[in-house]
């Protein structure tokens, strides 16, 4: 199988990172930090070395300020329903995904309102400005996708996070589509929270997302739990990381992550940027030369897009062309990839996208075999439609 | 009796204690709270044999917090 569905969860995992996990599971696999004995011990030290490597890609001082939770939709949530009070105003761009959309729909019940504000593919000025007029005095939070997972559409997040700062708006950003593959420095800059999923461009498990949080305003927890400390009290405490983190761990899974991150930091955002960028541009141009292909973005390039490549061919439902593709052993992702207001930004609502995103183990091969099928099934689609043959897409 | 015993709120404030520590060429053994000291505390300890006032303001600087006790048992 040729894998392109990497903007869902990245496939293959490092090698390393499958060993990490059964490493964890066979060889240590007790509660980390509750109960005493050596495993538990060895145990809480794979979770710490985690938060520190995070802590380091991420360039924030104290890893204790790295919070695990069980994907990146759950960070978010923390954020949005933990900062938001009845009567906030939030503002999002119009590329967010459903993470942040629902909550905020679920939260408008409690008194919580929204506006979008719109992005302008190759215009950070227009779309600071449409931020920036959605404003309101009682605005609290924005929240916003580094990139979109439909389009890879880059936003221009360090000015808008300075904006906010500027204006007293926290600031959270989205990097599920972006920790690993572009550098991300909290050190240098005003985001307040970062939510992500450490299955994706981490390289970890499933069940594995990340909050790091920078801010004073800390949200109340979506739950509260035993934590192995404080046991004696019965109120929730207040240190960092321990708030967030009720309930067991998922020691293999963060085991798997702190492979995964160390993967990424061997490698480094940067180069692996670079060479996912390669092989989206490729895929880009190998597909703008078919007349029947739909492509919806300028060509990806490194400081405006991440490497994901979104398409149609003709009218066709994208669910049909993925299946299409499936038959043939490649795997990427159609419809709307729980991203109903990128849809409609780019009036794909109906037919959905295709969507190609790149990882470290695609190569120029793969680009080309999924390119050269795209290319003959749109001949013979034409073919078919030419002799009147109304069974098309085989 | 002078202090060895250092006890922290969370697990995460043991290992970063110990790492801090231990890049400052402090020895530093996670050992379990003893029961009299556990109140407060995430269960786990750090004995620090030698060194102890530099490892205590080590960790002041960098606002770790933690509470110094003694302990029989330093071996």
């Amino acid at each position: 199988m040729m894998y392109f569905d990497n903007g869902a969860t990245t496939y293959p995992k490092p090698q390393a990172v499958i060993n990490a996990v059964m490493t964890a599971m066979r060889g240590y696999g007790a509660n980390p930090g509750r109960s005493g004995h050596r495993m538990s011990l060895r145990a809480a030290e794979t979770v710490y070395r985690c938060r520190e490597n995070l802590a380091r890609l991420f360039a924030v001082d104290n890893p204790e300020n790295v919070i695990f939770t069980y994907n990146c939709t759950t960070a978010l949530n923390t954020v949005i329903k933990g900062v938001l009070k009845s009567g906030d105003h939030a503002v999002i761009s119009s590329l967010e995904h459903n993470a942040v959309v629902r909550p905020l729909e679920a939260m408008k019940e409690q008194g919580v309102t929204y506006s979008v504000a719109e992005v302008t593919e190759g215009d950070d000025e227009a779309t600071i400005r449409a931020f920036r007029s959605q404003f309101r005095k009682n605005t609290k939070l924005v929240i916003c996708t580094h990139a979109s997972n439909v389009f890879g559409v880059r936003l221009p997040i360090e000015r808008l996070a300075a904006l906010c700062r500027l204006n007293g708006i926290l600031f959270c950003l989205d990097a599920a589509q972006t920790a690993g593959v572009v550098p991300i420095s909290l050190e240098d800059s005003c985001i307040d929270y970062l939510c992500t999923a450490g299955h994706k461009g981490l390289y970890g498990p499933m069940g594995t997302g990340v909050l790091v949080m920078r801010s004073d305003v800390m949200p109340d927890s979506l739950t509260q739990g035993g934590t192995g400390s404080f046991s004696s009290e019965l109120r929730q405490p207040e240190l960092l990381p321990d708030k967030y983190e009720s309930g067991t761990p998922n020691l293999p899974g963060i085991a798997g992550l702190n492979a995964g991150v160390e993967f990424v930091l061997s490698r480094t955002p940067e180069r692996l940027d670079a060479y996912e960028m390669r092989l989206g541009q490729r895929l880009y141009d190998r597909l703008s030369g078919i007349n029947a292909v739909r492509l919806y973005t300028a060509r990806p390039e490194a400081d405006t897009h991440v490497p994901v490549i979104s398409f149609n061919i003709g009218n066709m439902d994208s669910e049909q062309v993925a299946a299409m593709l499936d038959r043939h052993q490649i795997a990427v992702r159609a419809g709307l990839h729980c991203a109903p207001l990128a849809h409609q930004s780019y009036g794909t609502q109906e037919q959905g996208t295709v969507r190609a995103v790149m990882s470290a183990f695609n190569n120029k091969k793969q680009i080309d075999t999924l390119a050269n099928l795209v290319n003959n099934f749109v001949k013979l689609n034409e073919k078919k439609v030419a002799i009147g043959d109304s069974n098309v897409l085989e | 009796m002078e202090n060895n015993l250092m006890t922290f709120g969370s697990m995460t404030a043991v290992m970063k204690a110990r790492e801090l520590l231990r890049r400052d060429g402090i020895r530093a053994v996670t050992i379990r709270t003893p029961a009299s000291l556990r109140r407060g505390s995430c269960g786990y300890s750090l004995r620090v044999p030698q060194r102890y006032e530099r490892a205590a303001e080590l960790l002041n600087q960098h606002n770790i917090s933690f509470v110094g006790a003694s302990t029989v048992d330093d071996r």
